[in-house]
């Protein structure tokens, strides 16, 4: 029994950073249309940023996180900007195309600066907590904390600042939003670079669980597509949803199946969801 | 009837080869209540598309109040008062009436300054909602103000789209098949609103039934296969013998 409560906290632990990861996937394939493997770089990015500025500079964690989100944000708006923002109204090969080759080429380049080999970051709190004869690293539960509070944030900012109410109308009704005479890609713009931090954030969270290598962005996007698809592009909650579902899925499978397929699950999980689920009028 | 607010010089749009419009040399005066017919697929809502600017022709100029906006993107000529409606009626089901309308006025209201709209809800402090409620008013919803969006009947979610454009203070309002997928007591009652707006602002109706806009329009322009037929006084045009062509067959029709 401690050993299966175990397995559930952990996975909401991967869940929670999966979470983290899927949300700005989730709204720039709903909002704009738009399969952004880029994304995956800039999760990459954020977690060799906490290397460079906790390992090598010898700072804290805090200020790695902090450091890795700053990086993200102009990367971001470089791909944004040059990238993302020519794709709108293209063939979605095109973007699939342009953003894989942004992950290739940004894997080569931090394999390049730090090397094949991939590099440890130690747990930042290091601490165990008890709650009876459970034992939890404190980091995991910071996580799922994290996570909660991410969730909350991103929903109060959808649902009441200016930003947030034109993304929502955005993602039901693009033309519609132009009709008001507001410019809405300015406003995915913004939704992008946020996104985009927190993929930065997911990848600082993710470090100390995993190790770092330059291509761990392909195996997270992957898992992070089976999220968006199993949760809705675009849909928020069912983003949340679907990320926790399938982190549990990952862990238990891990712990109770083969610990091998545990990723082979998820797609099987996002399969089954495919399959069964009631085919939605797309916009 | 005033100078030419909203024209097009020689405007063509081809879609891999398609030609959805062609050759199309138009006006509108300001002030006047222009109708657009032909049958489905003729052209009608890709030209409405290239006046309101969602498409870019391929060739040819669109021009308002003598301005060349060709190449404006749809956001600056709603800026400009060119305002429209869908087809498919487009309003945000997942908020309120009231909050539908507090987005049409977030680029209109220069009455509220930018650092105060960070949330959304500061709109409400400045008097908008006075507004956004007259607005409903013309349409006869304002008792749905607080109401769910998606709860509302097809032809409310009309009367809200026809709202939110007019809160947009157009110069010029732009119609696209307004009376669409609507019950005749909404057909009724969208005319009637029309009536009583027009003359306010210019209008431009797309429609392909013409005896919906025969009471409604003072000029009356008929598109086939992309390109315009005839344009001029709806009696008139209606009686052309090539307009009688392309939208009834050839079979001799009485004129209305």
């Amino acid at each position: 029994m401690i050993n299966f409560i175990q397995s559930i906290l952990y996975g909401l632990t991967i869940g929670g950073i999966l979470y983290i990861i899927s949300i700005g996937l989730s709204l720039t394939f709903g909002a704009m249309g738009i399969v952004n493997f880029a994304h995956g770089l800039i999760y990459a990015v954020g977690a060799y940023a906490l290397y460079t500025v906790a390992t090598l500079l010898g700072a804290n964690f805090l200020m790695g996180a902090i450091g890795a989100i700053a990086v993200s944000i102009p990367l971001a708006y470089l791909i944004e900007r040059f990238i993302i923002r020519r794709l709108y109204g293209q063939s979605i090969d095109y973007a699939i195309i342009a953003t894989y080759a942004v992950l290739l080429i940004g894997a080569d380049a931090l394999k390049w600066f730090f090397g094949a080999s991939p590099l440890p970051i130690s747990d930042p709190i290091g601490k165990l907590w008890y709650f009876g004869g459970l034992q939890m690293p404190a980091y995991r539960v910071i996580i799922i904390i994290l996570a909660g509070l991410v969730f909350v944030g991103l929903s109060l900012f959808f649902k009441k600042t200016l930003v947030g109410k034109i993304v929502v109308a955005g993602l039901q009704d693009r033309e519609a939003v132009r009709s008001l005479g507001i410019k809405v890609e300015k406003y995915f713009a913004i939704v992008f670079i946020i996104g985009s931090a927190l993929a930065a954030l997911g990848g600082v969270l993710y470090a100390p669980l995993s190790t770092l290598d330059p291509y761990m962005g392909f195996e997270i996007i992957i898992l992070c597509f089976a999220v968006v698809i199993v949760g809705g592009m675009g849909n928020l909650r069912g983003t949340a949803i679907a990320a926790f579902t399938l982190g549990l899925v990952h862990s238990l499978t891990a712990v109770y199946l083969v610990s091998s397929a545990a990723d082979a699950m998820v797609y099987v999980v996002m399969a089954v969801v495919l399959i069964f689920r009631p085919i939605e009028a797309s916009a | 009837m005033g100078e030419s607010i909203l024209a097009t010089s020689g405007v063509t749009k081809r879609f891999d080869g398609l030609v959805a419009v062609d050759d199309i040399t138009y006006q509108v005066s300001e002030g006047e209540t222009a109708g657009i017919i032909g049958p489905n697929g003729a052209g009608k809502s890709t030209f409405f598309n290239l006046l309101t600017g969602y498409f870019r022709p391929s060739e040819g100029q669109v021009h308002f109040k003598g301005r060349d906006i060709t190449k404006r993107p749809s956001y600056e000529r709603v800026m400009m008062g060119i305002a429209r409606t869908f087809q498919l009626v487009s309003v945000f089901d997942s908020m309120s009436v009231m909050e539908n309308m507090m987005l049409a006025r977030v680029r209109q209201g220069q009455d509220y300054k930018s650092k105060t709209r960070f949330f959304f809800k500061n709109a409400h402090y400045r008097g908008l909602e006075k507004e956004c409620a007259d607005a409903l008013d013309t349409l006869g919803i304002a008792d749905k103000a607080d109401a769910l969006t998606g709860d509302m009947g097809y032809g409310e979610k009309r009367e809200l789209e026809i709202a939110i454009a007019l809160s947009l203070n157009p110069k010029i309002l732009l119609l696209d098949e307004p009376f669409a997928g609507l019950s005749l007591v909404d057909i009724a009652h969208i005319s009637e609103v029309i009536k009583k707006i027009k003359g306010q602002f210019t209008i431009v109706i797309i429609e392909h039934k013409i005896s919906k806009l025969m009471d409604l329009v003072e000029s009356l322009c008929v598109i086939n296969e992309g390109a315009l037929v005839c344009n001029g006084n709806p009696q008139e045009v209606i009686c052309d013998a090539k307009v009688k062509e392309c939208y009834w067959g050839k079979e001799d029709m009485v004129c209305y």
